[in-house]
């Protein structure tokens, strides 16, 4: 309890100083210039839906599939996301890509679940999440090449590697009640989960209708995952960063689990975009840079330690 | 038996891919009756408390739970308590993973909170009771497990080689509370022979078949054990009437 208060007093902190800083230096806060509330408000809180997005979407995974580095990014979700987004730019420019994102993900999730066959090999899972974020990323590469750039709603490097531009308010509200719902969906589900993380068997044996829970959090997982992607391009290592930390602060108990995921999660973009925007001013570095270059070392010091 | 019995297998077979596993088994557990499956590795013991906890979908037959289907939700920890052999470490506390082992109804209120520091206690995990399970003995992984089947004060505890991993205290102390005959039934395969003859009935298990059932005295012979386990036993029986002591001799040879 004391971890979430901490951080959700922290949030707000590093919402307010990533809303004042900016590509042209720091604005005080109370000058609640057009500039802050229209174009870095709705920046600031499109990071922290990301973020908690992502992290949620990889604490999902986590459970899943009983291993520490499965990642929406790492398994190549965020991949068939991205994927799906631009196809159906380039063909639809007029629809939202959200949907084919979802598409995307869903796909990817099925193609490296066929491949490890089970989430028994915590190597093989891995592998098959590198070859399927490779076909994917390929993919994705092909369509920012040969499309329109005008119809790509943002450029080849956001899309790629992460920006999360000048969303309208109004752009907000998806990725936010989508947010809610699969918030709301682990909360009641979370003693579920808690009995899932000790396998199927044991599971079914404490009363766990198994096959239903995991449908859920696989939905979770996918259009968390597509909303995100949708909305900010390739945000890589949030979901293996963020519950990883949240474990380590409240323990292995989704319903404390989950609220400290997306708590730092939400916190971790935030202050990477906000790291993007000063960094190399009036330069902007894409977000998933700074997550890239936390996440990478981080993946490989998890590695190392062992896939438990 | 006249009474319904609380846990039955009718006519149950299991089989993984084109090898048959269990075949024709009929067995009923009456309420708080001890059972014991006793058979060589293979010899079907654990497909068969699998299936009898509803974990593996049989070929054929059916288990029946008072007549009825098994259980499912949140009655299924008040029926059914299960301790397996193949369980990976989890990252819960002894306490959380025993509160695991509730009803899935609701956050545990206070008598359930109660109910899960009995189970603590009564497993002597008080000490450990805020440890990650991770860092535990293996024979203390299993007296949390054990906690966690019996939190929810189940009809029917189902144990797979309860004694395996016990020191020769726990493996007494584990003796010495089915002895004292708690109100559910329990239905433990074994090759812990002592721990058999202790039970009100044994079923000697071979090729995947019940080759016989019956009072342990009339079961853990050494002409039934040479035909279902492959080894030569010397039995004394307790001129008092506790349960014989059985001792291994050799394996018997194999037939030329």
């Amino acid at each position: 309890m004391r971890a979430i208060a901490a951080l959700a007093i922290g949030g707000p902190i590093v919402a307010t100083a990533a809303l004042c800083a900016g590509s042209t230096g720091w604005h005080a806060p109370w000058q609640l210039t057009s500039v802050l509330v229209e174009l870095r408000g709705p920046r600031v809180v499109l990071a922290g839906l990301v973020g908690a997005s992502l992290a949620v979407a990889g604490a999902a995974m986590q459970t899943l599939l009983r291993n520490d580095l499965a990642d929406p990014y790492v398994l190549g979700l965020s991949g068939g996301a991205s994927a799906g987004a631009v196809t159906s730019l380039a063909l639809r420019p007029a629809m939202a890509p959200g949907p084919a994102a979802a598409i995307g993900a869903a796909t990817a999730a099925l193609l490296v679940r066929a491949l490890a066959r089970g989430p028994h090999d915590p190597v093989r899972l891995l592998l098959a999440g590198v070859a399927v974020s490779s076909i994917l990323a390929s993919a994705t590469g092909l369509v920012l090449t040969l499309a329109p750039a005008a119809q790509l709603l943002r450029s080849t490097s956001a899309w790629l590697y992460g920006g999360l531009g000048t969303p309208r308010w109004t752009e907000l509200a998806l990725p936010a009640i989508a947010l809610m719902v699969a918030l709301l969906w682990l909360a009641i589900n979370a003693a579920r989960l808690d009995r899932l993380t000790l396998g199927d068997d044991v599971a079914t044996s404490l009363g766990v209708e198994v096959a239903r829970v995991r449908r859920g959090a696989v939905a979770v997982a996918v259009v968390l995952t597509a909303l995100a992607v949708a909305a900010s391009g390739l945000v890589g290592f949030v979901g293996l960063i963020a519950p990883h930390a949240a474990r380590r602060l409240g323990g292995a108990a989704h319903r404390r689990l989950i609220a400290l995921a997306a708590l730092i999660g939400a916190i971790l973009v935030m202050a990477a975009d906000a790291v993007a925007r000063t960094a190399f001013a009036p330069r902007e570095v894409p977000v998933g840079l700074v997550t890239a270059a936390l996440g990478g070392p981080f993946f490989l010091w998890q590695l190392q330690r062992g896939p438990r | 038996m006249t009474a319904t019995p609380v846990l039955e297998a009718r006519d149950l077979s299991v089989g993984r891919g084109a090898t048959a596993v269990l075949s024709a088994i009929d067995l009923a557990i009456a309420a708080g009756e001890h059972l014991a499956l006793v058979g060589a590795n293979g010899s079907g013991k654990t497909t068969l408390l699998r299936a009898l906890a509803g974990l593996d979908r049989p070929r054929a037959g059916e288990i029946r739970w008072s007549g009825g289907p098994l259980p499912r939700g949140s009655a299924r920890v008040r029926a059914i308590g299960v301790l397996f052999q193949t369980e990976p470490p989890s990252r819960f506390t002894v306490r959380e993973l025993v509160t695991l082992g509730l009803a899935l109804d609701g956050p545990p209120d206070a008598h359930a909170r109660a109910c899960v520091e009995t189970a603590i206690a009564d497993g002597g995990l008080t000490a450990l009771a805020d440890r990650p399970c991770a860092t535990l003995s293996g024979g203390e992984a299993q007296r949390a497990i054990l906690a966690r089947a019996l939190v929810a004060g189940p009809r029917v505890l189902l144990l797979d080689e309860p004694t395996n991993h016990l020191d020769p205290a726990r493996q007494a102390a584990l003796h010495a509370w089915l002895d004292r005959r708690a109100p559910h039934a329990v239905v433990l395969a074994t090759h812990d022979l002592a721990l058999a003859a202790r039970c009100d009935r044994a079923a000697l298990l071979h090729g995947g078949r019940i080759a016989a059932v019956g009072a342990p005295h009339d079961m853990l012979t050494p002409a039934h054990l040479a035909t279902t386990l492959g080894v030569r036993v010397r039995r004394l029986d307790d001129p008092e009437g506790g349960p014989p002591l059985l001792r291994i001799l050799a394996p018997v040879p194999e037939a030329a």
